[in-house]
């Protein structure tokens, strides 16, 4: 193999000198055709073309055969005596000193030119693969997402089939689910050795695969088994060019793992691994406490329900009112369950909106119908104008959200006041607002009841609640695209909550027909 | 009434008596309380009631789909789950007999004559309204998932088209509900779909109004 190489590079080097003959032709014709046409005589400086094109396109081999052909042509045709290779004028001489001189300085500076250029433009290459690396990484969600930039990146760089394994814990078996068939089992066996081997092996192995091929089994990074390793497949080469090879790989290696540290991967990845795992477990934990503490629940309410009924008790108001005590608390319980729930779904970034086409009155309904024990003091006003348009929101997770504010009207406002609620639709928004007359806002109040954990300071000692409730809304509502706000005149002059949704009427899908079928 | 402590111990129980109403809580130490909805509604048509503590509504959604009747989220109330209870078992019978009317609050819906009347006066419904209504009324007192509605009303295309259904429930609320503005008569049971279902000025749990045929 090496001898067609040396034959390819021959046949390169002929047909630069061949075409580099040619144009020292043409040059002569064209200082012919200046001799004829204008008369002038010293036209060798013309010769300085071929070589400059030469330098420039083939290289300094060229460049100086150019100059040699451009020194006979002007000896030849153009210095008397003509056409023969004798000067007599020893200032002809001089000039062609001077010319072969200038040429070989010529085509030096153009060769490193060309040489500079090539090496820029690789430079760029190598760059820009680099940066597009850089930038999947930066917008890679997952692990395996990472994976998939590094092997494609080395593809890109070696030019040769790269096959990824999984962090070395995983002994390949992660990457050889993900490219099952993607390496001879040869290569996957050595991956699995390797990987079990932790050996901090900086070169790598050579396995020869069965059609021939070599293979070459590393690590990514010594230092960081995180990034997995990797199986390049160097096809069938001669030791020279795998050398060569792997020396692009080393490098190619190191400015990968370098962009990766300096991102901090090996951290992100690990920390994937175990996010993973703290999500399964939070799941797990959360389907197992609204379990274990509902059913239990559920049986007190039971009780307490069959207990309110119970003909034993119709006369004793006494036994009555501490049988209401266990239910309404029991009640109370399960919303702060509910409420410790929702909190840690959406700190695990959990929420999901269902979307569909809604009907405000509806979720205003079923939200006022939760709340009817709790607000049965309350005198409650509706304003629901009749021609509200349909909404796209996950209606369940906006009646939630109103759950919370109407809790929050009830709790701090007299039990005898009034609570308006209005929806208006106005410049593609729709605005559910909750009004009370209780306890209102102050100003430091204000911008804080959004937070997590946050209870005004007049009401803490005075009324229970955990502080959740409109930090739930909140989320619930920005998780649909709208925003809340809150409104009050001052402590003690009531508050007014909105939640503003948007209206894509535009979007509203078009029916078929308004008619029936 | 028989109780079982596990999901195959239910199965087996459901196969060696006749049995009137399966009460299933979702939560069971060897199974998932919706494999046993799917095994028994294989084989039977009896009325499967699901407890579960509050899943989300897609999860309602589903085990409308494979089977189950309806479902009471913990905690409830006794009266809540018996008022279900004698909704499904009223159902039961009225497939049973074959009785053609269902009456709901004021509305009665005559589903052999294919005539709606709100307090005895005959009311106008379009085709596709009177369609929408009669899903529902065969299902009184149940859930309807908003996917059945579509299906049934508009064809299966049609099946993610909540819209449809909204404008549709708009219209015929204001047709059948004494107050439109406050519907007592068609309940929507947000995220899963609509119930027939009347409840009263004071009463806290949707109830039908008194049953001529009561099991």
């Amino acid at each position: 193999m090496p001898q067609t190489v040396k034959y390819k590079r021959l046949r390169k080097e002929l047909r630069a000198m061949a075409l580099t003959t040619g144009l020292v032709g043409a040059t002569t014709l064209l200082i012919f055709a200046i001799i004829w046409q204008i008369g002038l005589t010293r036209g060798t400086v013309a010769y300085f073309i071929p070589v400059l094109i030469a330098a420039t396109r083939w290289g300094i081999v060229s460049a100086l055969y150019a100059a040699i052909l451009g020194v006979l042509a002007s000896a030849f045709f153009f210095f008397p005596p003509r056409f023969s290779l004798t000067i007599t004028d020893p200032q002809e001489v001089i000039n062609l000193v001077l010319y072969v001189f200038v040429a070989i300085v010529v085509s030096q500076l153009a060769t490193r030119l060309k040489r500079q250029l090539e090496t820029s433009h690789r430079r760029e290459i190598e760059i820009r693969d680099l940066y597009d690396f850089s930038r999947r990484l930066a917008v890679a969600f997952d692990v395996a997402d990472i994976q998939s930039a590094i092997e494609d990146h080395l593809t890109t760089v070696t030019q040769r089939k790269v096959v990824l394994f999984a962090g070395a814990r995983e002994s390949g078996t992660a990457g050889k689910r993900r490219n099952a068939g993607a390496a001879p089992p040869e290569v996957l066996v050595e991956v699995k050795n390797f990987a079990a081997a932790g050996r901090d092996n900086v070169t790598g192995v050579t396995v020869a695969g069965d059609a021939g091929e070599t293979w070459l089994v590393r690590a990514v990074s010594p230092k960081s088994p995180e990034f997995g390793l990797i199986a390049i497949n160097f096809g069938r080469h001669s030791q020279d060019d795998s050398d060569e090879l792997r020396a692009r790989v080393d490098a190619a290696l190191a400015d990968a793992t370098a962009t990766l540290e300096r991102l901090g991967i090996a951290h992100a990845i690990n920390e994937a691994h175990m996010r993973s795992q703290t999500d399964q477990l939070r799941e797990a934990l959360i389907g197992s406490v609204s379990h274990e503490l509902r059913t239990p629940l559920a049986s007190i309410l039971g009780a307490a329900t069959v207990l309110s009924t119970a003909p034993a008790l119709q006369n004793e108001p006494k036994l009555q009112a501490l049988v209401q005590d266990v239910r309404s608390e029991a009640e109370r319980l399960n919303e702060d369950i509910q409420n410790l729930l929702d909190a840690s779904r959406i700190s695990s970034d959990g929420i999901k909106p269902q979307a569909e086409w809604a009907e405000p009155a509806d979720i205003i309904d079923s939200a006022l119908e939760r709340c009817r024990s709790r607000m049965a003091g309350h005198r409650i006003v509706l304003n629901l104008p009749s021609d509200l348009p349909l909404i796209h929101v996950d209606p369940v997770l906006v009646k939630q959200a109103l759950v919370q504010i109407f809790d929050n009207a009830a709790k701090y406002s007299s039990p005898s006041s009034q609570i308006t609620v209005a929806a208006r639709a106005r410049d593609g928004r729709m605005v559910l607002s909750v009004s009370d007359q209780g306890a209102g806002l102050s100003a430091t109040e204000q911008p804080q009841i959004w937070d997590r954990f946050v209870r005004g300071e007049r009401q803490a000692a005075t009324t229970s609640g955990s502080g959740l409730g409109l930090w739930i809304a909140n989320a619930f509502i920005a998780a649909n695209g709208g925003r809340m706000n809150a409104v009050s005149d001052g402590p003690g002059k009531g508050a007014t909550l909105a939640i503003e949704l948007p209206v894509t009427q535009a979007a509203v899908p078009h029916m078929e027909s308004d008619a029936d079928e | 009434m028989h109780e079982a402590g596990s999901g195959t111990e239910g199965i087996r129980a459901a196969t060696l008596r006749p049995i009137d109403i399966v009460i299933v809580d979702l939560g069971l130490p060897d199974m998932d309380g919706s494999e046993v909805v799917e095994r028994i509604r294989s084989w039977s048509t009896v009325p499967i009631i699901v407890l579960s503590v509050r899943s989300t509504e897609a999860q309602k959604v589903r085990l409308l789909e494979i089977g189950a009747d309806d479902y009471v989220v913990k905690p409830f109330g006794i009266a809540e789950l018996l008022a279900r209870v004698r909704v499904a078992l009223r159902r039961q019978s009225r497939a049973a007999s074959g009785e053609p009317a269902v009456t709901v609050g004021p509305l009665t819906i005559d589903l052999a004559a294919r005539a709606v009347t709100l307090d005895g006066v005959r009311l106008a419904l379009t085709p596709k309204e009177y369609r929408l209504l009669q899903v529902l009324a065969q299902h009184a007192g149940n859930v309807v998932t908003h996917q059945h509605l579509l299906k049934e009303v508009w064809g299966s295309i049609h099946m993610q088209d909540t819209h449809y259904l909204r404008i549709f429930v708009r219209k015929l609320r204001q047709k059948i509900e004494p107050k439109a503005d406050s519907p007592k008569i068609l309940a929507t049971e947000l995220g899963v779909g609509y119930r027939l279902a009347y409840s009263g000025a004071e009463g806290e749990t949707p109830v039908l109004a008194p049953a001529k045929a009561e099991s």
